[in-house]
């Protein structure tokens, strides 16, 4: 190959590139002498080894930018390399002058520096450079200037920027533009189609339509939420993202950092002129519901969203908050819909499930619940609603005492299986028809939304049914526990009477050993 | 006067079948022998002669429930559990069979255990029986190679991590380690091929080194007689006859033992539930899914497991790991070579050093086991119990049983020497009750042994053979 040199150069190619060595360009070496206050290099070795670990062409695009004075000394350089970016990320962020310039401590006033720290640079928090650099938009190339304008090769700001927003002093008081803004990509199916197909393009028409929208856009209340209320501004990302606002888990939080608030939610009223209450998020988080999601982290369980929907969020009407729990609870919905208190429920205009469940409390269901006494749910509402109840007290008794019997019949099976199981019994068809009998079980209960013996002794048919059968399993395998028993007992019985047969006969041997030496010893 | 005809009784079968077989073999030599053959009485009790007996009667049973087991045990990743569950369940007999299986595996190695100490303690494996001592030695590694390779046969959660725990100490070993533990393997992890490797091992492999090595221990033991007690110790007793008088007892002796592992078997299906002895099937292994939390090796590799537990990850530029299996491989190699080392017994005369020995083995090893099953360590739940309260309690159990064992060896047996034991029992304390660090303990122990040693070959009232 090195006599082909002097060939190529002949022929007017230049020499073949020489492999990468990982060495630094001189005005970045000059970097590495510069001392803060303490005296110390303010660039350490592991700055060296981050930067040789880039590209030849990232580390000469880092080295232009130190000798144009974008990267204004080693405490810039220094803070942007802490974000140990990709080496693409470092790419994009090394050749846009917004990022270079809004990170240089030495030229930005700490209202509009960026930082790594921005509590040590008392930097607003939203100017979190590490939050910036985890968007969603810049990691999808979408960089300061696709919002703010402007064009980030230039080397000084150009007048677009302050055309695009509205004046500093009103678009703080009225949010009103942000929705609209926003929405210049995200309501365009064209554009979106370029950067994420899948993302829904509908968000903005929902908004308008939300109680949020109408409150910000039609009344111009800039208390209400908009897009940058959920989602936040430099550090937004996917719902899939455990550190975004929107993400199942978070939602709660976001949703009550105004909901929860008396302050901030005083004034606003529900639709029948009440004060709108602010417990929601403590409620939600007792909630079986706010158990799942937030302790179990069972991220199908339902969030604020879930019920009141995301970007068209509304209160849900009295006619559409059964149609809610039906979504994930289905067949229970089934079940009532076909039941006497259908109409009963739509005559006086209640809620269905919420009026026995409750809204955002709900807690675990138990059959404590079914209760016909004047205290208890079904007897309480009986009594003031539906005069004479005698058979609709009856029925609920009915399904109270015919699940308490089977719930103590199954508490009873469990132990004996296990019991049966460590006995060295063979257990796998007790356990396997117990989980039948749980199975049974809870389509019960779940047949008590039939408010019909007809209908809940289909499933209470089946639960009484493996309950038998687990019986039956049971005592077979106690049958042959006995058996193993006797058989043991009978084993022992006839090794214990050859064991005393050997005893007398060793016995003997011994007798008749002392006799033979007495009689070699009187011979 | 007519002579009187010949009056013999006729022959019966057994007799006619008896003088056949010995016109062509010559049964004769054989009966004489047995005739012969006697127990040597007096000095020691005559128990610990039955101890081997018992180790073959356990044997025996291995032997039977294996083979039984064999019938329906199919070795593949997708039929090993499946069979054994399929046996436990479905065929007749078989959760005997199986728990038979396991329960006798575990009283064989208790029982070998007994008898290699009995034959220590002893002194049985003085000159003329220097290979005996060996054979049984190499069939305890062989017992502990058929513990190893069947306890991952019924590819359960348990038996693949333990394995994989197992086999993974075997990278210790210099320079063929990564090697070693792939051949054991059958690849870089334990896979079904381990399997099949350890299903060849158990059933075929080792049942045929065994039975060789077994023959040659009882052959030797034919040929040399049972040791008798030691010379000094020894009054002049007539031996037990041991056709039928002795196999009568050893007989009984078996009896006995078969119907205390049919209450076992009953009692405790899968075993007493402490770590090392359970063998409830419960989930297939995944070799997939996370490690099975708190895995134990058998008890009788717990000692081993909680060494290389007390080794820092370096030591001497070693291993860690690598240095405790030096320090394994030494121990085994002294135990091995006990008949060359043992010159005094092997002129007939009184070794207390060696006697020690044994007692020290016996006081390291039970320390180890019983911090290993974190005896007294109970931690909160889904805690990991406290190590140092685990030490503790294990030393004062220890301290207190060797303590006993030193009175009784003091007042009955007039036993003065104790240097190894008692050298043992300072690293126990040291570690247990003072707190201070295993191996630091050893190494403290260790020198106090020497000096001791030295000190005693200089006092001639501490000299062996002085006092026993």
């Amino acid at each position: 190959m090195n006599a082909l040199v002097p060939l190529l150069l002949l022929l007017g190619a230049g020499p073949p590139p020489g492999p990468d060595d990982g060495k630094l360009p001189p005005s970045l070496e000059k970097l590495f002498e510069e001392k803060g206050k303490d005296g110390q290099p303010i660039l350490g070795e592991s700055d060296r080894a981050y930067l040789r670990k880039l590209p030849l062409h990232t580390r000469e695009l880092i080295a232009k930018d130190v000798d144009a004075v974008t990267i204004g000394g080693a405490r810039h350089l220094k803070a942007l390399l802490s974000l140990e970016l990709s080496s693409q990320a470092a790419a994009i962020a090394f050749s846009d002058n917004c990022i270079l310039c809004h990170t240089d401590p030495e030229s930005q006033k700490p209202i509009h520096l960026f930082s790594p720290d921005p509590k040590a640079t008392r930097s607003a928090d939203h100017l979190n450079l590490k939050d910036f650099v985890s968007d969603v938009h810049f990691r999808r190339g979408l960089s300061c200037s696709g919002c703010h304008g402007g064009s980030p090769d230039k080397d000084v700001m150009t007048p677009d920027i302050a055309e695009r927003w509205p004046k500093a002093d009103a678009r703080h008081v009225d949010r009103s533009w942000i929705p609209d803004f926003c929405g210049r990509c995200h309501a365009d199916p064209a554009f979106m189609r370029g950067f994420n197909p899948s993302l829904p393009t509908d968000q903005l028409s929902k908004y308008e339509e939300s109680r949020h929208g109408i409150l910000l856009l039609q009344q111009k209340d800039s208390k209400a939420a908009q897009c940058v209320s959920c989602h936040g501004v430099h550090g937004i990302r996917g719902p899939k993202s455990r550190q975004s606002k929107v993400h199942p888990q978070a939602i709660p939080e976001t949703c009550g950092r105004c909901h929860a608030d008396p302050k901030y939610m005083a004034g606003y009223q529900t639709d029948d002129g009440k004060p709108l209450p602010t417990n929601q998020l403590a409620e939600f988080k007792e909630s079986v519901h706010g158990k799942a999601l937030l302790e179990k982290g069972d991220l199908g369980a339902p969030a604020c969203n879930s019920c009141h929907g995301n970007h068209a969020a509304m209160p849900p009407a009295v006619s559409s908050v059964s149609q809610v729990c039906r979504t994930c609870h289905a067949q229970n919905g089934t079940f009532f819909d076909g039941s006497k208190h259908k109409q009963a429920f739509e005559k006086h205009r209640w809620p269905e499930c919420e009026k026995c469940h409750g809204k955002h409390q709900i807690s675990k269901p138990t059959d404590a619940l079914i209760s016909a006494t004047p205290d208890g749910l079904c007897g309480a509402c009986h009594e003031a609603n539906a005069g004479d109840n005698r058979e609709c007290n009856e029925t609920a008794r009915y399904f109270r005492s015919s699940l308490a019997d089977l719930v103590a019949q199954r508490e009873t099976l469990r132990p004996e299986a296990e019991r049966l199981a460590s006995s060295g019994l063979d257990a796998e068809p007790i356990f396997a028809s117990l989980e039948e009998l749980d199975e049974a079980l809870v389509q019960t209960r779940t047949r008590v939304h039939t408010f019909d013996r007809g209908g809940f002794d289909q499933g209470a048919k089946v639960a009484r049914e493996g309950v038998a059968k687990t019986e039956k399993l049971e005592e077979a395998a106690r049958a042959e526990q006995r058996y193993r028993r006797n058989g043991l007992l009978v084993s022992i019985g006839l090794m214990s009477f050859l064991a005393v047969v050997m005893a007398l006969k060793i016995r003997g041997l011994g007798r008749r050993r002392t006799h033979e030496a007495e009689h070699r010893r009187t011979r | 006067m007519i002579p009187a005809p010949h009056l013999e009784a006729p022959a019966s079968t057994a007799q006619r079948v008896y003088r056949w077989l010995d016109a062509r073999f010559g049964l004769g030599k054989v009966v004489e022998f047995a005739r012969h053959k006697e127990v040597p009485l007096g000095g020691h009790s005559l128990v610990w002669y039955y101890l081997g007996g018992t180790t073959l009667f356990f044997l025996s049973v291995q032997l039977v429930s294996g083979v039984l087991l064999l019938m329906y045990y199919q070795p593949g990743e997708a039929t090993s559990y499946e069979s054994i569950r399929y046996i436990t369940a479905r065929v007749p007999f078989g959760w005997l069979v199986r728990s038979i299986h396991c329960w006798s595996a575990h009283l064989m190695i208790l029982s070998l255990v007994l008898h290699m100490f009995s034959t220590m303690l002893l002194k049985a494996y003085r000159k003329p029986r220097e290979l005996t001592w060996l054979t049984g030695f190499v069939l305890f590694a062989i017992a502990l190679g058929f513990g190893f390779s069947g306890y991952l046969l019924p590819w359960n959660e348990l038996s693949f991590f333990a394995t994989a725990v197992g086999t993974d100490s075997v990278k210790s070993v210099p320079l063929i380690g990564q090697w070693l533990l792939e051949v054991m393997r059958g690849g870089p992890d334990v896979t079904i091929n381990t399997l099949y490797r350890f299903f060849a091992l158990h059933i075929v492999i080792l049942p045929l080194v065994l039975l060789a090595v077994l023959s040659l221990h009882l052959l030797f033991i034919q040929l040399q007689g049972m040791a008798p007690a030691m010379a000094h110790q020894r009054p002049d007793r007539p031996g037990l006859r041991f056709f039928p008088d002795f196999l009568a007892r050893d007989l009984l002796l078996w009896l006995v033992c078969l119907i205390f592992l049919s209450v076992l078997v009953y009692l405790l299906p899968y075993g007493p539930g402490i770590p090392g002895m359970e063998w409830e099937l419960g989930k297939k292994a995944n070799p997939l899914a996370p490690a099975y939390p708190g895995i134990k090796p058998e008890w009788y590799f717990l000692w081993v497991y909680q060494l290389l537990k007390e080794f820092p990850p370096h030591l001497l530029g070693m291993e860690g790991p690598q240095a405790a299996l030096l320090v394994v491989t030494v121990l085994m190699a002294i135990w091995a070579l006990v008949p060359w080392l043992d010159r005094r017994a092997s002129r007939g005369q009184s070794s207390p050093e060696f006697t020690d020995l044994a007692i020290a083995a016996i006081i390291f090893m039970s320390y180890l086991t019983l911090k290993a099953w974190d005896i007294g360590g109970k931690g909160l739940p889904g805690k990991l119990p406290d190590p140092r309260s685990t030490s503790w309690v294990c030393a004062w159990i220890v301290l207190a049983l060797s303590s006993a064992i030193a009175v009784l060896r003091i007042l009955a047996y007039g036993q003065r020497w104790m240097f190894f034991s008692g050298a043992a029992l300072l690293q126990v304390v040291l570690n247990g009750v003072f707190g201070l660090d295993y191996l630091i303990s050893g190494a403290i122990a260790l020198v106090l042994v020497v000096a001791g040693v030295v000190a005693s070959r200089r006092a001639p009232a501490l000299r062996p053979g002085v006092t026993r």
